[in-house]
């Protein structure tokens, strides 16, 4: 098959700067150069290749919009495009991007010390430390402030004691952002691998999202000093903001996943042929084809006039919220129907479609689930939030 | 240590080119272009011999076009590691390849440059003549097709691709190589360096400003045409592999006729 030319059916690309359209390019070759090859043995080994870790932190993946301490500075539209392109590959390639820089390296950058900013930044831009964020408990999804983890002061030390669920790059982390109960709300916390009590353990069995480490974060009477808490994060709200920075980045992640699925559809459609003819030729096939560009492009015109926000400094979480529920509903529908596009054949992974449709599963209940999004837009027109009772 | 890597901008091999009778003109306007792939491993090679020399050795890309050639500079050439360009900016699109040989002589002789690195050929005209051209009219040792290079400053060992083997040259600067697949792997433009890459200097330049007459061309294109269209498909369908191969064979010999 041809290689991977992006979709842009609106040429949204024509009004990138020619930066822009260099990141994207730079993305997309290390996709396709070093991210294709693995997938598959990843996917099916269920980890994810740790090894890009260091190159990705070279071309400058993690962090991209954090500025300062190695990190490039970039703007939210260009961040946009390297979760498109990231996605295009896997979900689970984004997500470790997504996590590294928008829920640890971000809350780090803005409530983070000095001495934390310093000590963890360059690290995990360069990909040499790994990060994770600790905020679902087992019990406590969709209403993390209802979470049971406390976090105890002793002295100049904080104790910590809880179990955190569902945590990507949980066993492979360096440091782990914990979000935990303390006297004056939830706090967040810098806990080290290898902290006496600390300890993780993967999910088995996980039939999504498995080129991502996921697992368990277990803190027993964890002992830390006073400085591994992160000084300006108070509340709930904390957390939360971390989270809308990274819905963001699905927002576009999830468009590459239907680009993705589109892309390899339409090539199967010209090239299989039965009754004598291409199944592009029909005409049922072709409006499922229209069906799928129509919405990616809308699904474009939402992230790109959000980028012009955010770059404005609008960034109102239910701005984000109704991009990332349209968005990765339609990536999941697009791929659901790129299924069928396939036939038997779409329900290998010789193709990357099963594997985007099963992902994509995951992509549409974390960061705040396609529902809550709903509740979360929903509040904001009414002026009635309908989440509790 | 002065190095020059002389590129050009191409339509990416996957353009579809809309010519459906014999004609005068291409349709260009719907291509989208790349900087020629062999080019890469000039500047790959450029870059890698600056990292092995230290900071004092500067790469500079040369490129003849106009302010469309300036996004592959900045992207292939720029956010890679070359330290400047220049860029000349008369209109020669389609020239022959003595014509871009002679601008770029005036180039490479008011710089005086040590390496000279080219591609081995662009992926458009195929014409492979440009950078032996330029050596020739600098009066420069040259080494064409490229797979391995070794250069300590002033010698070099270049491994060059001939039928059926290789051969090994050795020389001294200056010195011109034309760079093939294999040389190298060319390396991706980091974030950083894309959004630094537009603040490095570039140089424009006129032949006049060079002191030279635009080059005249000696022949004229007077005409595209499309490639035959391909024959219909011939599908062996035996289940015993050696009688399809037979069957194969006889087809190639006595149908084809080329074996
Ligand atoms: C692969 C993967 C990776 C993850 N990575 C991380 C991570 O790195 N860090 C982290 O902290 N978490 C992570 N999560 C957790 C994720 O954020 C949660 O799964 C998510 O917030 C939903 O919580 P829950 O699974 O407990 O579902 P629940 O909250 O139990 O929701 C179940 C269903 O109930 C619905 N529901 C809940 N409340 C309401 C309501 N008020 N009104 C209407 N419907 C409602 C939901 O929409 C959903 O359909 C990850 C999850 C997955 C699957």
């Amino acid at each position: 098959m041809q290689k991977y030319n992006g979709v842009d059916f609106y040429s949204f690309e024509k009004t990138l700067t020619d930066e822009q359209r260099s990141i994207r390019d730079t993305v997309r070759g290390f996709v396709e150069n070093k991210f294709m090859p693995l997938v598959r043995d990843s996917y099916r080994d269920g980890t994810f290749p740790l090894e890009l870790s260091s190159e990705m932190g070279q071309i400058g993946l993690l962090g991209s919009s954090i500025s300062g301490y190695n990190c490039p500075g970039l703007s939210y539209t260009d961040y946009g495009i390297i979760c498109q392109e990231l996605e295009r590959g896997d979900s689970g390639l984004r997500s470790f991007a997504s996590v590294q820089g928008s829920l640890v390296m971000w809350p780090i950058a803005t409530f983070g010390s000095d001495e934390q900013k310093e000590k963890w930044l360059p690290a995990l831009a360069s990909g040499s430390a790994i990060g994770c964020f600790g905020l679902t408990e087992a019990d406590h999804g969709s209403d993390p402030g209802s979470m049971i983890t406390t976090a105890t002061p002793d002295g100049d030390n904080w104790i910590l004691n809880g179990n955190k669920m569902w945590i990507t790059n949980a066993t492979t982390a360096d440091v782990a952002v914990i979000w935990a109960r303390g006297p004056e709300g939830i706090s967040g916390f810098l806990v080290e691998k290898r902290t006496d009590g600390f300890s993780s353990a993967p999910i088995h069995g996980k039939m999504s999202l498995r080129a991502s480490d996921t697992g368990e974060l277990i803190l027993d009477n964890v002992k830390i000093p006073g400085s591994c808490q992160l000084p300006g994060a108070k509340g709930l709200k904390a957390p939360l903001a971390c989270l809308n920075q990274a819905r963001y980045g699905i927002a576009w992640g999830a468009i590459g996943a239907a680009a993705a699925c589109y892309d390899h559809a339409l090539k199967y459609a010209q090239e299989r042929e039965q009754f004598d003819k291409p199944i592009a030729g029909f005409q049922l096939v072709q409006a499922k084809l229209v069906e799928m560009i129509t919405e990616i492009t809308k699904a474009q015109g939402l992230v790109y006039r959000l980028a012009q926000l955010k770059d404005a400094g609008i960034d109102d979480v239910y701005l984000t919220s109704m991009a990332k529920r349209n968005n990765v509903a339609m990536a999941l529908d697009c791929a659901r129907v790129a299924r069928d596009i396939l036939g038997a054949a779409g329900i290998t992974d010789d193709h990357p479609i099963a594997r985007h449709m099963a992902n994509l599963e995951s992509v549409y209940t974390y960061e705040g689930t396609h529902d809550i999004h709903t509740l979360i837009i929903g509040a904001e027109i009414t002026g009635i939030p309908a989440y509790r009772g | 240590m002065k190095i020059a890597v002389c590129v050009k901008q191409v339509p990416d091999s996957e353009t579809r080119i809309n010519l459906a009778e014999p004609s005068a003109e291409l349709d260009r306007s719907g291509f989208t272009r790349v900087l020629n792939p062999y080019d890469a491993y000039a500047v790959e090679e450029a870059i890698q011999i600056k990292e092995k020399l230290g900071d004092d050795t500067e790469v500079t890309a040369i490129i003849i076009g106009g302010e469309q050639v300036m996004e592959s500079v900045k992207k292939d050439c720029l956010a890679v590691g070359c330290d400047k360009a220049i860029r000349v900016t008369d209109e020669l699109d389609n020239a022959e390849a003595l014509q871009i040989a002679k601008v770029l002589t005036a180039v490479v002789k008011r710089d005086g440059y040590d390496l000279v690195l080219c591609g081995k050929q662009a992926i458009d005209d195929d014409d492979s003549q440009v950078g032996i051209m330029l050596a020739e009219l600098c009066d420069m040792a040259h080494v064409s097709v490229v797979t391995d290079l070794e250069f300590d400053g002033n010698n070099f060992t270049a491994t060059r691709e001939i039928e059926g083997g290789s051969e090994v040259v050795k020389g001294a600067t200056p010195a011109l190589f034309t760079c093939q697949k294999g040389l190298n792997e060319p390396r991706l433009p980091s974030l950083p360096n894309i959004m630094k890459a537009g603040m490095k200097p570039v140089e424009l330049l006129t032949c006049a400003d060079l002191g030279i007459e635009v080059p005249a061309a000696h022949t004229e294109i007077t005409t595209y045409i499309p490639p035959a269209k391909r024959g219909e498909c011939k599908i062996i369908e035996n289940e015993d592999p050696a009688a399809a191969a037979q069957e194969l064979a006889k087809l190639l010999r006595e149908e084809a006729k080329i074996i």
